[in-house]
């Protein structure tokens, strides 16, 4: 067995020498310049990733970038995106050079790199087929558009009680506090970036957000920093409703565990993007647009849709379920989000939340 | 060792456990990163923290667990390394090996098989309501932490208990016994008085790991928002939207200052530690002291504690990792699958993520043990100034919670030129493991370190060797079998370990325990409870090579 691996292991760099091949033909509709980013693509050789979509989740994707384009190799590295944040501007201080291309499900932190000059600009030839909200500057790119859904336990939930609107479950909530004591839960806005986002996005849609949060207050909502501990207890029946959770989990999950229910609430469905932008002092930044361009492309958004992650483009056909396109509200890409990180406007939203949710 | 190679160790050891510490200290006296370009010093983030309600809460939630799982941790660790040291309980060299087990495996994935196993619709909670009609108990109350804390925390004690039980000669025990004492008050009366200084070390030990304790209260009380420091801690890093290191830095500093008296304490009362030498120059052997009657009960008493705080938790987590879905409502047979080991293979790094992880332990454990001895010998005997102040020094790094304590040690790698080359590697990783965990492993050597008496080392001398050929010729061998055993604990703890290395995960130094973190964030579960099955397992291996080695040992 170990002499086996050692051979495998030995037989890796040959793998990679051999599929080298002829310099790889343009995507359809690429100006004729574009051959000479892949040129340079190849002669830098490797494009280093940050991000924080799982690798599994990803794996086949850069497999098929890297058969695309031989000779240019991968290296992705997944972690949280206040990690990916952390490091990469201290990278950057130090002058050490970080990754080339960053790519993150927080939005607000990718905008403030984006705003405080971490980024280049990068006219991608694929912007032309992305709606408008999900470009800023031509430096920061959402590349997915994933619904935030009410997820709900069909195998215990009364079938009857399920709501189709925030007014619904407010509703709900309020009739039924003591059935749903200690049934509900969602993201901690105060310990979670992309919570906080999110609760403050449906705030600034509706104000009626914080009715909907006073009946969750009613029923002693559990609050969580991590998808998966919510998930968990979603489908273990510990809760019964998980308000905010990110689409394109919940619908993974769905496949293994039918009795896994979800609401696309039809008052209006936020959606959510992960951000990617080519840092200013990327030492790849040919292989990086290559990679960018590839994740925008019909391909790259069609082998995210495989794995649930609803694409941004609207013209790949793909069965991921996803809500009517007058029901979504996207969460732009841009300076408006940086209000967001603004410390008195934060401190004051956290305080709002405290004094509804936990009474203090 | 001649004195300046004592003073040289002990400045190096200061250098590299104060570095990062010292970077921690100047980070929380700025209004923004270190590195940053407008950063000014400020106190601002101490007014922050001292303002804000949730801190005292915290702190306060911190003292009460601390000192509630110590009280917990103290007697019963105190009572199994009796039971299974010094008397003729039956199975007890298999038993040992199992009672260290909650110590190697991470917390999160601990307290989710506390949770799996005994939360509302836990496995066993189910089949409890079907009989009782009602759960009687609460897992996500702060009760709840502080026994599974405790219980938990039980092994730490058990360890330094055990030890220090070992080199007790039994003539003492013998003669209580003759008189007509019974086993337990043999055991309070003579035995365990006799080990005061360890179960002092490990109480102190434990009372500290309190405040550093993040999976448990992370899992079991976060939901219901009840903090602690390290939890608190947490919070800082998005409270303002992006992290505030000057804001962890304060935490940190404020555990810090916890910590200084304590030690100060450890060191009062074990100023009479050198009246329990018992290695000495004349042969001794220990005879097991015979329970009688109480042995079916001993052996009751230490199959519940098994049942509840490793059995229970650590099966319904291997279980979980075979099903589907479970819970309320759910049958168990229906759900079986081999799905989620089937998904490791899509994991690219996983594969690496295994070898890394067995390289670390097992090579780097046995530098980590060889650089804990080499600071030990440096001090051993050693009535100075400078080696007090290593008594103080090697706590203050678990001070640090593990994941501050790897982003400090990832900005001296980053920001130090000489070491940079070294950032991307597994050296960093090695150094961050090797500080974090110094004052568990300076003690398992300075364990076996404190039972040789010194007429042996004296006896080197006189025959004219040098302090260094006492060192290599007497010292060393003497303490080979507790080297090695420290060594095997190392490894099991560096298997385990997760926090720490999350900042300094890259492509190539993947570890299990940070892929564990970052899968469990993305909502991968069903991958966190396959590949914690995995990490078990490989535990699992450690200890049972840690049982044939004590084996071999015994009768060697």
């Amino acid at each position: 067995m170990k002499r086996l691996l050692m051979v495998l292991l030995a037989a890796l760099p040959l793998v990679g020498s051999a599929a080298e091949g002829p310099a790889p033909s343009l995507p359809d509709g690429y100006p004729r310049s574009y051959a000479r980013i892949i040129e340079e693509a190849r002669k830098e050789g490797t494009v280093s990733i940050y991000s924080a979509t799982d690798s599994s989740e990803v794996a086949p994707l850069i497999r098929e970038f890297e058969n695309t384009y031989p000779g240019v190799k991968v290296e992705y590295a997944d972690q949280n995106s206040t990690e990916i944040y952390s490091r990469f501007i201290a990278e950057v201080a130090a002058g050490q050079g970080s990754a080339d291309l960053v790519w993150s499900s927080a939005m607000d932190l990718q905008v403030k790199l984006i705003n405080d000059g971490y980024a280049q600009a990068y006219a991608s030839p694929e912007k032309p087929n992305l709606p408008d909200w999900a470009v800023w500057k031509n430096e920061g790119y959402g590349v997915t558009a994933e619904p935030l859904v009410i997820a709900y336990n069909k195998r215990l939930m009364p079938a009857e009680d399920v709501p189709h609107t925030r007014a619904e479950l407010e509703t709900l909530l309020r009739t039924k506090k003591d059935f749903y004591q200690g049934k509900v839960a969602s993201y901690d806005p105060e310990r979670s970036g992309v919570g906080f986002l999110y609760i403050s996005q449906d705030v600034e849609i509706s104000r009626d957000t914080w009715k909907l949060v006073e009946a969750m207050a009613g029923t002693s909502p559990r609050l969580y920093t991590s998808t998966g501990a919510m998930m968990e207890r979603l489908i273990s029946g510990e809760h019964l409703l998980v308000y905010n959770m990110i689409g394109s989990y919940a619908l993974r999950r769905q496949k293994k565990d039918p009795s896994l229910g979800i609401i696309f609430p039809s008052d209006f469905t936020l959606t959510m993007s992960r951000i990617a932008f080519i840092p200013a002092e990327a030492r790849h930044p040919n292989a990086a647009k290559l990679f960018l361009d590839f994740l925008l492309s019909k391909r790259g958004q069609a082998m995210l849709a495989e794995r649930d992650m609803e694409p941004v483009r609207t013209d790949i056909p793909n069965d991921v379920p996803s809500p009517p396109a007058e029901q979504i509200r996207a969460i732009r890409v841009g300076p408006k989000l940086l209000a967001n990180l603004d410390q008195l406007t934060r401190l004051r939203f956290l305080k709002q939340w405290k004094r509804i949710v936990r009474g203090r | 060792m001649n004195r300046s190679t004592r003073i040289g160790i002990v400045l190096a050891s200061a250098v590299g456990i104060l570095a990062p510490l010292l970077l921690v200290v100047w980070q929380s006296f700025l209004d923004g990163p270190f590195f940053a370009r407008n950063v000014h010093p400020s106190v601002g983030a101490y007014q922050f923290v001292f303002d804000d309600p949730d801190f005292y809460r915290a702190l306060g939630n911190s003292v009460l667990v601390a000192t509630g799982m110590s009280l917990i941790a103290l007697p019963v660790g105190a009572l199994l390394a009796f039971l299974l040291v010094r008397t003729d309980l039956p199975g007890r060299r298999w038993l040992e090996p199992l009672i260290l087990t909650p110590m190697f495996i991470s917390s999160i994935v601990l307290a989710f098989g506390f949770v799996v196993a005994f939360g509302p619709v836990g496995l066993l909670s189910l089949w409890v309501k079907s009989h009782l009609g009602v759960l009687p108990w609460d897992i996500y109350s702060r009760t709840s932490l502080i026994v599974i804390a405790g219980l938990t925390h039980a092994p730490h004690v058990f360890l330094y208990a055990a030890t220090a039980l070992r080199s007790l000669g039994s003539d003492v025990e013998e003669a209580a016994r003759s008189t007509g004492a019974g086993p337990l008050r043999v055991a309070l009366t003579v035995s365990l008085p006799m080990i005061r200084p360890a179960l002092l070390y490990a109480a102190v030990l434990v009372f500290f790991l309190g405040f550093e304790l993040f999976g448990l209260p992370l899992v079991l009380a976060d939901p219901k928002g009840e903090l602690v420091l390290a939890t608190y801690l947490y919070k800082l890093t998005n409270v303002l939207g992006i992290p505030s290191y000057q804001l962890m830095a304060v935490v940190v500093m404020v555990i810090v200052f916890i910590a200084v008296p304590l030690v100060w304490l450890q060191n009062k009362l074990l100023q009479g530690a050198n009246r329990y030498v018992s290695i000495k120059g004349k042969a001794q052997s220990s005879r097991p002291i015979s329970l009688g009657g109480w042995r079916w009960p001993a052996l009751a008493f230490i199959t519940l504690w098994l049942l509840g705080v490793v059995v229970a938790p650590v099966c319904a987590l291997v279980l979980r990792a075979f099903l589907s879905t479970w819970g309320e409502g759910v049958s168990i047979t229906g759900a079986l699958t081999l799905e989620h080991f089937q998904e490791l293979a899509n994991y690219p790094n996983l594969v690496r993520g295994i070898t890394n992880t067995l390289v670390l332990a097992a090579v780097g454990g046995a530098a980590s043990v060889a650089v804990y001895t080499l600071i030990n010998l440096a001090v051993h005997r050693w009535q100075s100034r400078w080696a007090r102040a290593i008594d103080y020094m090697v706590l203050l790094p678990r001070a640090m919670p593990g994941i501050v304590a790897g982003l400090a040690i990832f900005w001296v790698f980053l920001f130090f030129p000489p070491l940079q080359p070294f950032r991307q590697t597994l050296l960093a990783m090695w150094v961050a493991y090797t500080l974090v965990w110094m004052a568990y492993g300076m003690r398992l050597v300075s364990g076996s370190l404190l039972q040789i008496g010194p007429e042996l080392e004296e006896a080197g001398r006189v025959v004219g060797a040098t302090p260094a050929r006492v060192s290599r010729d007497v010292t060393l061998p003497l303490i080979r079998a507790g080297l090695v055993g420290s060594w095997l604990l190392v490894f099991i703890t560096f298997v385990r370990e997760y926090s720490t290395g999350v900042y300094l995960l890259g492509p190539g130094t993947e570890v299990i325990g940070s892929l564990l973190v970052s899968l469990w964030a993305a909502g991968a579960v069903d991958i966190v409870v396959a590949l914690s099955a995995i990490n078990i397992a490989m535990v699992g291996c450690g200890l049972l090579l840690v049982t044939l080695f004590g084996r071999k040992a015994h009768h060697g």
